[in-house]
Protein backbone atom coordinates (compact mmCIF):
# COMPACT_ATOMS: atom_id res chain seq x y z
CA UNK A 1 0.00 0.00 0.00
CA UNK A 2 1.33 3.14 -1.05
CA UNK A 3 0.80 5.99 1.42
CA UNK A 4 0.69 9.62 0.49
CA UNK A 5 -0.72 12.53 2.60
CA UNK A 6 -0.15 15.37 1.65
CA UNK A 7 -0.75 19.15 2.81
CA UNK A 8 -1.89 17.50 6.21
CA UNK A 9 -2.20 20.81 7.33
CA UNK A 10 -5.34 21.75 5.63
CA UNK A 11 -5.68 25.38 7.12
CA UNK A 12 -2.86 26.74 5.56
CA UNK A 13 -2.59 25.00 2.43
CA UNK A 14 -3.02 26.99 -0.34
CA UNK A 15 -5.07 26.70 -3.23
CA UNK A 16 -6.24 28.94 -5.72
CA UNK A 17 -9.48 30.77 -6.31
CA UNK A 18 -9.01 33.95 -7.98
CA UNK A 19 -11.68 34.08 -10.47
CA UNK A 20 -15.08 33.06 -10.64
CA UNK A 21 -18.05 32.92 -12.96
CA UNK A 22 -17.47 36.36 -13.72
CA UNK A 23 -14.36 36.22 -15.56
CA UNK A 24 -15.73 33.46 -17.28
CA UNK A 25 -18.86 35.92 -18.53
CA UNK A 26 -15.79 38.43 -19.24
CA UNK A 27 -13.95 35.61 -21.34
CA UNK A 28 -17.27 34.27 -23.15
CA UNK A 29 -19.08 37.88 -23.38
CA UNK A 30 -15.43 38.88 -24.42
CA UNK A 31 -15.07 36.89 -26.84
CA UNK A 32 -18.39 36.87 -28.70
CA UNK A 33 -18.35 40.56 -29.11
CA UNK A 34 -14.79 39.86 -30.82
CA UNK A 35 -16.68 37.06 -32.85
CA UNK A 36 -19.44 39.28 -33.68
CA UNK A 37 -17.14 41.75 -34.90
CA UNK A 38 -15.14 39.64 -37.41
CA UNK A 39 -18.60 38.09 -38.79
CA UNK A 40 -20.40 41.32 -39.38
CA UNK A 41 -17.52 42.87 -40.92
CA UNK A 42 -17.36 39.95 -43.26
CA UNK A 43 -21.50 40.50 -43.92
CA UNK A 44 -20.41 43.82 -44.61
CA UNK A 45 -17.23 43.09 -47.03
CA UNK A 46 -18.44 40.20 -49.06
CA UNK A 47 -19.29 40.65 -52.32
CA UNK A 48 -18.19 44.38 -51.93
CA UNK A 49 -21.15 44.94 -49.52
CA UNK A 50 -24.15 43.12 -51.58
CA UNK A 51 -24.89 40.48 -49.41
CA UNK A 52 -25.50 43.29 -46.61
CA UNK A 53 -28.04 45.41 -48.42
CA UNK A 54 -31.55 44.92 -47.18
CA UNK A 55 -30.20 42.59 -44.16
CA UNK A 56 -31.21 44.41 -40.90
CA UNK A 57 -28.11 42.31 -39.14
CA UNK A 58 -25.60 44.29 -40.98
CA UNK A 59 -27.14 46.92 -38.53
CA UNK A 60 -27.81 45.12 -35.39
CA UNK A 61 -24.51 43.22 -35.48
CA UNK A 62 -22.17 45.78 -35.34
CA UNK A 63 -24.30 47.74 -32.84
CA UNK A 64 -24.42 44.70 -31.02
CA UNK A 65 -20.50 44.10 -30.44
CA UNK A 66 -19.99 47.35 -28.47
CA UNK A 67 -23.28 46.24 -26.02
CA UNK A 68 -21.89 42.89 -25.35
CA UNK A 69 -18.30 44.13 -24.72
CA UNK A 70 -19.75 46.57 -22.56
CA UNK A 71 -21.32 43.91 -20.47
CA UNK A 72 -18.08 41.65 -20.54
CA UNK A 73 -16.27 44.56 -19.57
CA UNK A 74 -18.63 45.09 -16.44
CA UNK A 75 -18.28 41.65 -15.29
CA UNK A 76 -14.21 42.21 -15.08
CA UNK A 77 -14.49 45.29 -13.63
CA UNK A 78 -16.96 43.87 -11.24
CA UNK A 79 -14.27 41.42 -10.18
CA UNK A 80 -11.60 43.69 -9.15
CA UNK A 81 -11.07 43.87 -6.17
CA UNK A 82 -10.07 47.47 -6.19
CA UNK A 83 -12.19 49.34 -8.11
CA UNK A 84 -11.52 52.78 -7.48
CA UNK A 85 -7.51 52.25 -8.83
CA UNK A 86 -8.82 51.17 -11.92
CA UNK A 87 -7.16 53.94 -13.83
CA UNK A 88 -3.44 52.47 -12.69
CA UNK A 89 -4.37 50.06 -15.72
CA UNK A 90 -3.87 53.43 -18.14
CA UNK A 91 -1.07 54.76 -16.50
CA UNK A 92 1.03 51.85 -17.13
CA UNK A 93 1.77 49.80 -20.01
CA UNK A 94 3.33 46.04 -18.65
CA UNK A 95 4.83 44.66 -22.04
CA UNK A 96 4.68 41.28 -20.41
CA UNK A 97 1.07 41.55 -18.83
CA UNK A 98 -1.34 40.35 -20.99
CA UNK A 99 -3.48 41.78 -18.96
CA UNK A 100 -2.19 45.10 -19.55
CA UNK A 101 -2.39 44.46 -23.39
CA UNK A 102 -6.20 43.78 -23.01
CA UNK A 103 -6.67 46.70 -20.87
CA UNK A 104 -5.03 48.97 -23.32
CA UNK A 105 -6.53 46.52 -26.38
CA UNK A 106 -10.41 47.19 -25.27
CA UNK A 107 -9.96 50.54 -25.06
CA UNK A 108 -8.86 51.07 -28.81
CA UNK A 109 -11.02 48.48 -29.67
CA UNK A 110 -14.35 49.86 -28.07
CA UNK A 111 -14.04 53.03 -29.92
CA UNK A 112 -13.87 51.47 -33.80
CA UNK A 113 -16.68 49.08 -32.66
CA UNK A 114 -18.30 51.61 -31.63
CA UNK A 115 -18.17 53.66 -34.93
CA UNK A 116 -18.63 51.23 -36.80
CA UNK A 117 -21.98 50.50 -35.58
CA UNK A 118 -22.59 54.45 -36.08
CA UNK A 119 -21.62 54.27 -39.74
CA UNK A 120 -23.46 51.04 -40.22
CA UNK A 121 -26.44 52.79 -39.34
CA UNK A 122 -29.46 52.52 -42.00
CA UNK A 123 -31.42 56.36 -42.56
CA UNK A 124 -34.79 55.19 -41.08
CA UNK A 125 -32.89 54.70 -37.50
CA UNK A 126 -30.51 58.12 -38.27
CA UNK A 127 -33.10 59.78 -35.52
CA UNK A 128 -31.55 57.82 -32.58
CA UNK A 129 -28.29 60.25 -32.79
CA UNK A 130 -29.56 62.99 -31.10
CA UNK A 131 -26.38 65.55 -31.23
CA UNK A 132 -24.92 67.34 -33.88
CA UNK A 133 -21.53 66.26 -33.41
CA UNK A 134 -22.37 62.89 -33.60
CA UNK A 135 -24.76 63.04 -37.13
CA UNK A 136 -21.70 65.41 -38.46
CA UNK A 137 -19.22 62.65 -37.14
CA UNK A 138 -21.43 59.91 -39.09
CA UNK A 139 -21.32 61.69 -42.19
CA UNK A 140 -17.42 62.68 -42.57
CA UNK A 141 -16.78 58.42 -41.71
CA UNK A 142 -19.34 57.58 -44.28
CA UNK A 143 -16.22 57.13 -47.19
CA UNK A 144 -14.25 55.00 -44.17
CA UNK A 145 -17.08 52.35 -43.82
CA UNK A 146 -15.24 49.48 -45.27
CA UNK A 147 -11.59 50.75 -43.58
CA UNK A 148 -13.69 50.69 -40.33
CA UNK A 149 -15.78 47.36 -41.41
CA UNK A 150 -11.53 45.68 -41.71
CA UNK A 151 -9.96 47.65 -38.57
CA UNK A 152 -13.22 46.04 -36.97
CA UNK A 153 -12.70 42.55 -38.43
CA UNK A 154 -9.10 42.84 -37.59
CA UNK A 155 -9.62 43.54 -33.92
CA UNK A 156 -11.89 41.11 -33.23
CA UNK A 157 -9.07 38.34 -34.03
CA UNK A 158 -7.04 40.59 -31.59
CA UNK A 159 -9.52 40.44 -28.97
CA UNK A 160 -10.42 36.87 -29.49
CA UNK A 161 -6.95 36.00 -29.51
CA UNK A 162 -6.28 37.49 -26.10
CA UNK A 163 -9.37 36.13 -24.35
CA UNK A 164 -6.92 32.64 -24.48
CA UNK A 165 -3.50 34.75 -24.28
CA UNK A 166 -4.51 36.27 -20.97
CA UNK A 167 -4.90 32.62 -19.37
CA UNK A 168 -2.18 30.49 -21.12
CA UNK A 169 0.29 32.83 -20.02
CA UNK A 170 0.40 31.57 -16.60
CA UNK A 171 3.44 28.71 -15.97
CA UNK A 172 2.20 28.40 -12.92
CA UNK A 173 -1.21 26.55 -14.30
CA UNK A 174 -0.40 23.90 -16.47
CA UNK A 175 -4.02 23.88 -17.67
CA UNK A 176 -3.93 26.78 -19.25
CA UNK A 177 -0.29 26.97 -20.05
CA UNK A 178 -1.07 25.88 -23.79
CA UNK A 179 0.28 27.49 -27.23
CA UNK A 180 -2.82 26.20 -28.35
CA UNK A 181 -5.42 27.39 -26.09
CA UNK A 182 -5.19 31.27 -27.77
CA UNK A 183 -6.18 29.69 -30.85
CA UNK A 184 -9.09 27.75 -29.21
CA UNK A 185 -10.55 31.02 -27.67
CA UNK A 186 -10.31 32.41 -31.36
CA UNK A 187 -12.11 29.39 -32.76
CA UNK A 188 -14.71 29.42 -29.94
CA UNK A 189 -15.39 33.31 -30.44
CA UNK A 190 -15.80 32.89 -33.72
CA UNK A 191 -18.13 30.47 -33.61
CA UNK A 192 -20.36 32.19 -30.80
CA UNK A 193 -20.10 35.53 -33.16
CA UNK A 194 -21.28 33.12 -36.30
CA UNK A 195 -24.30 32.17 -34.28
CA UNK A 196 -25.27 35.25 -33.19
CA UNK A 197 -25.51 36.41 -36.24
CA UNK A 198 -27.17 33.48 -37.56
CA UNK A 199 -29.82 34.09 -35.03
CA UNK A 200 -30.91 37.53 -35.84
CA UNK A 201 -30.15 37.77 -39.34
CA UNK A 202 -33.29 38.33 -40.90
CA UNK A 203 -32.88 37.15 -44.42
CA UNK A 204 -32.92 33.16 -45.07
CA UNK A 205 -29.97 33.06 -46.59
CA UNK A 206 -27.99 35.12 -44.66
CA UNK A 207 -28.89 32.87 -41.45
CA UNK A 208 -27.81 29.95 -43.74
CA UNK A 209 -24.77 31.30 -44.93
CA UNK A 210 -23.88 32.11 -41.15
CA UNK A 211 -24.93 28.57 -39.88
CA UNK A 212 -22.51 26.83 -42.62
CA UNK A 213 -19.70 29.54 -41.65
CA UNK A 214 -20.74 28.32 -37.94
CA UNK A 215 -20.31 24.71 -38.80
CA UNK A 216 -16.93 25.17 -40.61
CA UNK A 217 -15.78 26.74 -37.59
CA UNK A 218 -17.35 24.31 -34.82
CA UNK A 219 -15.65 21.46 -36.63
CA UNK A 220 -12.41 23.06 -36.83
CA UNK A 221 -12.89 24.47 -32.64
CA UNK A 222 -13.36 20.11 -31.96
CA UNK A 223 -9.77 19.60 -33.81
CA UNK A 224 -8.53 22.04 -31.97
CA UNK A 225 -9.83 21.08 -28.95
CA UNK A 226 -8.84 17.23 -29.45
CA UNK A 227 -5.14 18.16 -29.97
CA UNK A 228 -5.40 20.53 -27.18
CA UNK A 229 -7.34 17.55 -24.62
CA UNK A 230 -3.97 15.50 -25.97
CA UNK A 231 -1.62 18.00 -25.19
CA UNK A 232 -3.11 18.20 -21.60
CA UNK A 233 -3.42 14.34 -21.11
CA UNK A 234 0.88 14.60 -21.89
CA UNK A 235 1.09 17.05 -19.23
CA UNK A 236 0.96 18.30 -15.74
CA UNK A 237 -2.70 20.01 -16.98
CA UNK A 238 -4.22 16.68 -17.76
CA UNK A 239 -4.26 16.24 -14.07
CA UNK A 240 -7.81 18.33 -13.90
CA UNK A 241 -8.91 17.82 -17.00
CA UNK A 242 -12.75 18.44 -17.04
CA UNK A 243 -13.59 15.66 -19.41
CA UNK A 244 -17.01 15.65 -17.96
CA UNK A 245 -17.85 19.51 -19.82
CA UNK A 246 -15.75 19.27 -22.56
CA UNK A 247 -17.49 15.94 -23.22
CA UNK A 248 -20.95 18.16 -22.80
CA UNK A 249 -19.46 20.64 -24.98
CA UNK A 250 -19.11 18.00 -27.84
CA UNK A 251 -22.34 16.31 -27.46
CA UNK A 252 -23.75 19.95 -28.02
CA UNK A 253 -21.96 21.12 -30.86
CA UNK A 254 -22.81 17.25 -32.23
CA UNK A 255 -25.95 17.86 -31.77
CA UNK A 256 -25.75 21.75 -33.10
CA UNK A 257 -24.24 20.16 -36.49
CA UNK A 258 -26.78 17.23 -37.10
CA UNK A 259 -29.49 19.42 -36.93
CA UNK A 260 -28.48 21.94 -39.47
CA UNK A 261 -26.52 18.58 -41.55
CA UNK A 262 -29.32 18.17 -44.00
CA UNK A 263 -29.55 22.54 -44.40
CA UNK A 264 -25.91 22.46 -45.74
CA UNK A 265 -26.78 21.04 -48.87
CA UNK A 266 -29.06 23.82 -49.65
CA UNK A 267 -27.33 26.59 -52.66
CA UNK A 268 -27.24 29.88 -51.45
CA UNK A 269 -29.43 30.69 -54.37
CA UNK A 270 -32.77 28.25 -53.37
CA UNK A 271 -32.11 29.46 -49.36
CA UNK A 272 -34.02 32.75 -49.24
CA UNK A 273 -37.52 30.07 -50.26
CA UNK A 274 -36.27 27.32 -46.78
CA UNK A 275 -39.01 26.11 -44.76
CA UNK A 276 -39.72 27.88 -41.57
CA UNK A 277 -38.74 24.68 -40.09
CA UNK A 278 -35.49 25.14 -41.32
CA UNK A 279 -34.94 28.56 -39.75
CA UNK A 280 -36.27 27.16 -36.34
CA UNK A 281 -33.22 24.52 -36.74
CA UNK A 282 -30.99 26.74 -37.55
CA UNK A 283 -32.10 29.20 -34.71
CA UNK A 284 -31.84 26.27 -32.06
CA UNK A 285 -28.63 25.26 -33.48
CA UNK A 286 -27.00 28.50 -33.07
CA UNK A 287 -28.26 28.67 -29.14
CA UNK A 288 -26.82 25.49 -29.29
CA UNK A 289 -23.46 26.45 -30.42
CA UNK A 290 -23.96 29.25 -27.92
CA UNK A 291 -24.47 27.24 -24.71
CA UNK A 292 -21.68 25.13 -25.70
CA UNK A 293 -19.29 27.92 -25.55
CA UNK A 294 -20.44 29.37 -22.35
CA UNK A 295 -19.71 26.25 -21.13
CA UNK A 296 -16.24 25.66 -22.11
CA UNK A 297 -15.49 29.20 -21.14
CA UNK A 298 -16.10 28.25 -17.26
CA UNK A 299 -14.88 25.10 -17.22
CA UNK A 300 -11.51 26.65 -18.64
CA UNK A 301 -11.53 29.25 -15.85
CA UNK A 302 -12.29 26.90 -13.03
CA UNK A 303 -10.29 23.92 -14.29
CA UNK A 304 -7.28 26.19 -14.70
CA UNK A 305 -7.48 27.37 -10.99
CA UNK A 306 -7.65 23.42 -9.86
CA UNK A 307 -3.86 23.00 -11.50
CA UNK A 308 -0.66 22.96 -10.75
CA UNK A 309 2.88 23.05 -11.24
CA UNK A 310 4.53 20.17 -9.30
CA UNK B 1 23.70 46.31 -2.21
CA UNK B 2 22.52 43.48 -0.34
CA UNK B 3 20.76 40.23 -1.82
CA UNK B 4 18.71 39.23 0.37
CA UNK B 5 17.69 35.17 0.48
CA UNK B 6 16.54 32.84 3.24
CA UNK B 7 17.56 29.43 3.84
CA UNK B 8 15.04 26.77 4.80
CA UNK B 9 17.01 23.84 7.03
CA UNK B 10 14.66 20.98 6.92
CA UNK B 11 16.72 19.28 8.87
CA UNK B 12 15.95 21.13 12.07
CA UNK B 13 12.21 22.16 11.49
CA UNK B 14 9.66 20.56 13.99
CA UNK B 15 6.52 21.47 12.70
CA UNK B 16 6.01 23.48 15.52
CA UNK B 17 3.97 26.55 13.77
CA UNK B 18 5.96 29.50 15.98
CA UNK B 19 6.67 30.70 12.33
CA UNK B 20 3.31 30.81 10.65
CA UNK B 21 1.51 32.43 13.90
CA UNK B 22 4.64 35.41 14.17
CA UNK B 23 4.24 36.34 10.82
CA UNK B 24 0.19 36.61 11.14
CA UNK B 25 0.84 38.73 14.60
CA UNK B 26 3.45 40.67 13.10
CA UNK B 27 2.16 41.30 9.24
CA UNK B 28 -1.73 41.63 11.05
CA UNK B 29 -2.27 38.63 8.28
CA UNK B 30 -6.03 38.61 7.85
CA UNK B 31 -7.97 35.52 9.10
CA UNK B 32 -8.05 32.29 7.09
CA UNK B 33 -4.64 33.94 5.32
CA UNK B 34 -0.95 33.08 5.40
CA UNK B 35 2.15 34.52 4.24
CA UNK B 36 3.64 31.30 5.13
CA UNK B 37 2.55 27.89 6.04
CA UNK B 38 4.46 24.66 6.71
CA UNK B 39 3.36 21.33 4.50
CA UNK B 40 3.30 18.43 6.13
CA UNK B 41 3.58 15.20 3.58
CA UNK B 42 3.73 11.70 4.89
CA UNK B 43 5.05 9.51 2.00
CA UNK B 44 5.95 6.17 1.62
CA UNK B 45 5.03 2.18 2.28
CA UNK B 46 4.06 1.26 5.89
CA UNK B 47 6.12 0.59 7.82
CA UNK B 48 8.38 2.62 6.11
CA UNK B 49 7.34 6.20 6.00
CA UNK B 50 8.98 9.55 5.75
CA UNK B 51 7.79 12.42 6.93
CA UNK B 52 9.01 16.16 4.96
CA UNK B 53 7.70 18.91 6.86
CA UNK B 54 8.42 22.32 4.51
CA UNK B 55 7.55 25.78 5.12
CA UNK B 56 7.11 27.93 2.20
CA UNK B 57 6.19 31.48 1.64
CA UNK B 58 6.94 34.04 -0.86
CA UNK B 59 10.64 33.24 -2.57
CA UNK B 60 11.30 37.14 -3.89
CA UNK B 61 11.99 34.99 -7.15
CA UNK B 62 14.57 36.61 -9.56
CA UNK B 63 12.32 36.25 -12.44
CA UNK B 64 8.81 36.97 -10.80
CA UNK B 65 6.14 36.02 -12.66
CA UNK B 66 3.74 38.08 -10.51
CA UNK B 67 5.55 41.07 -11.45
CA UNK B 68 5.48 40.22 -14.83
CA UNK B 69 1.87 39.63 -14.92
CA UNK B 70 0.94 42.49 -12.90
CA UNK B 71 -0.71 44.65 -15.32
CA UNK B 72 -0.86 48.21 -12.94
CA UNK B 73 3.11 47.82 -12.31
CA UNK B 74 1.90 47.17 -8.30
CA UNK B 75 4.03 44.17 -7.84
CA UNK B 76 7.90 45.33 -8.28
CA UNK B 77 10.82 43.87 -7.80
CA UNK B 78 13.09 46.29 -5.47
CA UNK B 79 16.48 47.33 -7.17
CA UNK B 80 18.71 47.80 -4.46
CA UNK B 81 17.55 44.14 -2.68
CA UNK B 82 15.46 42.18 -5.12
CA UNK B 83 12.85 41.68 -2.80
CA UNK B 84 9.31 41.77 -4.10
CA UNK B 85 7.10 43.91 -3.11
CA UNK B 86 3.52 45.40 -3.53
CA UNK B 87 2.49 49.54 -4.33
CA UNK B 88 -1.01 48.93 -2.76
CA UNK B 89 -1.71 52.36 -3.67
CA UNK B 90 -1.84 51.00 -7.27
CA UNK B 91 -3.43 47.27 -7.03
CA UNK B 92 -6.49 47.04 -8.65
CA UNK B 93 -7.16 43.60 -6.80
CA UNK B 94 -7.13 42.01 -10.48
CA UNK B 95 -5.77 38.53 -8.86
CA UNK B 96 -3.57 37.80 -12.72
CA UNK B 97 -0.49 38.22 -9.70
CA UNK B 98 -2.54 35.05 -7.54
CA UNK B 99 -2.84 32.79 -10.67
CA UNK B 100 1.13 33.85 -12.03
CA UNK B 101 2.51 32.55 -8.57
CA UNK B 102 3.69 29.12 -9.11
CA UNK B 103 3.70 28.87 -5.08
CA UNK B 104 0.93 30.04 -4.22
CA UNK B 105 2.27 32.73 -2.19
CA UNK B 106 -0.65 35.19 -3.03
CA UNK B 107 -3.52 36.36 -1.29
CA UNK B 108 -6.31 39.13 -1.36
CA UNK B 109 -6.53 40.81 1.35
CA UNK B 110 -10.58 40.52 1.93
CA UNK B 111 -10.66 43.97 4.04
CA UNK B 112 -8.61 46.22 1.70
CA UNK B 113 -8.65 44.34 -1.51
CA UNK B 114 -5.01 44.26 -2.64
CA UNK B 115 -2.86 41.45 -2.87
CA UNK B 116 -0.36 40.60 -0.04
CA UNK B 117 2.19 38.27 0.64
CA UNK B 118 5.70 37.64 2.41
CA UNK B 119 8.25 40.97 2.33
CA UNK B 120 10.52 39.06 4.19
CA UNK B 121 9.94 41.48 6.98
CA UNK B 122 11.04 44.58 4.98
CA UNK B 123 9.88 46.95 7.92
CA UNK B 124 12.06 44.84 10.47
CA UNK B 125 15.11 44.60 8.17
CA UNK B 126 15.34 48.08 7.74
CA UNK B 127 15.41 48.33 11.57
CA UNK B 128 18.33 45.53 11.54
CA UNK B 129 16.12 42.87 12.45
CA UNK B 130 15.70 39.72 11.05
CA UNK B 131 12.05 38.58 9.90
CA UNK B 132 9.93 37.80 12.45
CA UNK B 133 9.80 33.67 11.53
CA UNK B 134 13.18 33.37 11.36
CA UNK B 135 13.78 35.52 15.18
CA UNK B 136 10.87 33.15 16.28
CA UNK B 137 12.11 29.82 14.89
CA UNK B 138 13.21 27.69 17.56
CA UNK B 139 14.92 25.04 15.87
CA UNK B 140 17.13 27.37 13.66
CA UNK B 141 15.40 25.90 10.54
CA UNK B 142 14.73 29.19 8.94
CA UNK B 143 17.98 31.46 8.10
CA UNK B 144 18.10 34.77 6.69
CA UNK B 145 20.99 36.95 5.41
CA UNK B 146 22.76 38.71 2.34
CA UNK B 147 23.49 35.77 -0.34
CA UNK B 148 26.58 38.10 -0.96
CA UNK B 149 28.23 38.47 2.22
CA UNK B 150 30.37 35.51 2.57
CA UNK B 151 29.98 35.67 5.75
CA UNK B 152 26.12 35.52 6.24
CA UNK B 153 23.95 33.45 8.09
CA UNK B 154 22.59 32.15 4.56
CA UNK B 155 25.88 31.40 3.08
CA UNK B 156 27.61 29.73 5.98
CA UNK B 157 24.24 27.44 6.27
CA UNK B 158 24.59 26.82 2.55
CA UNK B 159 28.48 25.75 2.76
CA UNK B 160 28.66 22.17 2.23
CA UNK B 161 25.16 21.45 2.22
CA UNK B 162 23.05 20.38 -1.09
CA UNK B 163 20.38 22.86 -1.29
CA UNK B 164 17.56 22.86 -3.60
CA UNK B 165 14.89 25.87 -4.51
CA UNK B 166 11.20 24.63 -5.23
CA UNK B 167 10.20 24.43 -8.73
CA UNK B 168 13.23 25.17 -10.44
CA UNK B 169 11.74 23.92 -13.59
CA UNK B 170 9.62 27.26 -13.59
CA UNK B 171 12.72 29.16 -14.14
CA UNK B 172 11.64 31.77 -11.37
CA UNK B 173 15.03 31.90 -9.90
CA UNK B 174 14.10 31.55 -6.39
CA UNK B 175 15.51 33.15 -3.50
CA UNK B 176 14.34 30.84 -0.57
CA UNK B 177 17.05 27.82 -0.47
CA UNK B 178 15.69 24.23 1.12
CA UNK B 179 18.24 21.42 2.81
CA UNK B 180 16.36 18.33 2.83
CA UNK B 181 16.04 15.87 5.36
CA UNK B 182 18.03 13.54 3.42
CA UNK B 183 19.36 14.31 0.56
CA UNK B 184 22.75 14.13 0.26
CA UNK B 185 25.15 16.13 -1.91
CA UNK B 186 25.42 15.05 -5.56
S1 LIG C 1 7.09 33.27 -4.93
FE1 LIG C 1 5.30 33.95 -6.11
S2 LIG C 1 4.76 35.91 -5.21
FE2 LIG C 1 6.84 35.48 -4.53
S3 LIG C 1 8.16 36.49 -6.07
FE3 LIG C 1 7.92 34.35 -6.72
S4 LIG C 1 6.19 34.41 -8.11
FE4 LIG C 1 6.11 36.33 -6.96
S1 LIG D 1 -3.87 42.08 -7.92
FE1 LIG D 1 -2.70 43.99 -7.71
S2 LIG D 1 -0.56 43.34 -7.51
FE2 LIG D 1 -1.72 41.59 -8.30
S3 LIG D 1 -1.51 41.72 -10.53
FE3 LIG D 1 -3.42 42.79 -10.02
S4 LIG D 1 -2.80 44.93 -9.77
FE4 LIG D 1 -0.91 43.73 -9.69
Amino acid sequence: MELTVTGTNAITSPFLHAWDWRVALYLFLGGMAAGLAVMSSILRLKNAGKSAEGESASFWGPLWVPIILSFGMLFIFWDLDRKLNVYWLYLTFKPFSPMSWGSWGLLLFFPVCALNALVTMPGEYRHWLRFDVLRTLVDRLQPHKRLLAILNFVFGIFVGLYTGVLLSAFVARPFWHSALLPLLCLVSALTAGAAFMAIIAKRKAVKLFFTKVNVSIVIAELIVMVLFSIGLATSQGGAVMPSFSFILEYLLYGMAIALVAKLLLVTDERSDALPDRAVLLMQVSAAMVLAGGLMFRISLVYAGQLSHLV
Amino acid sequence: MPKYAMVIDQRRCVACMACVVSCKKENEVPPEHFRTRVLEMVEGEFPKLRMELRSELCNHCDNPPCVANCPTGASYKREEDGLVLLKKYRCVGCKACLAACPYDARYINPDKGFADKCTFCEHRIKEGKEPACVATCIGKSRIFGDMDDAKSPVRVALQGAHAEVLLKHAGTQPRVYYIKKFSKPE
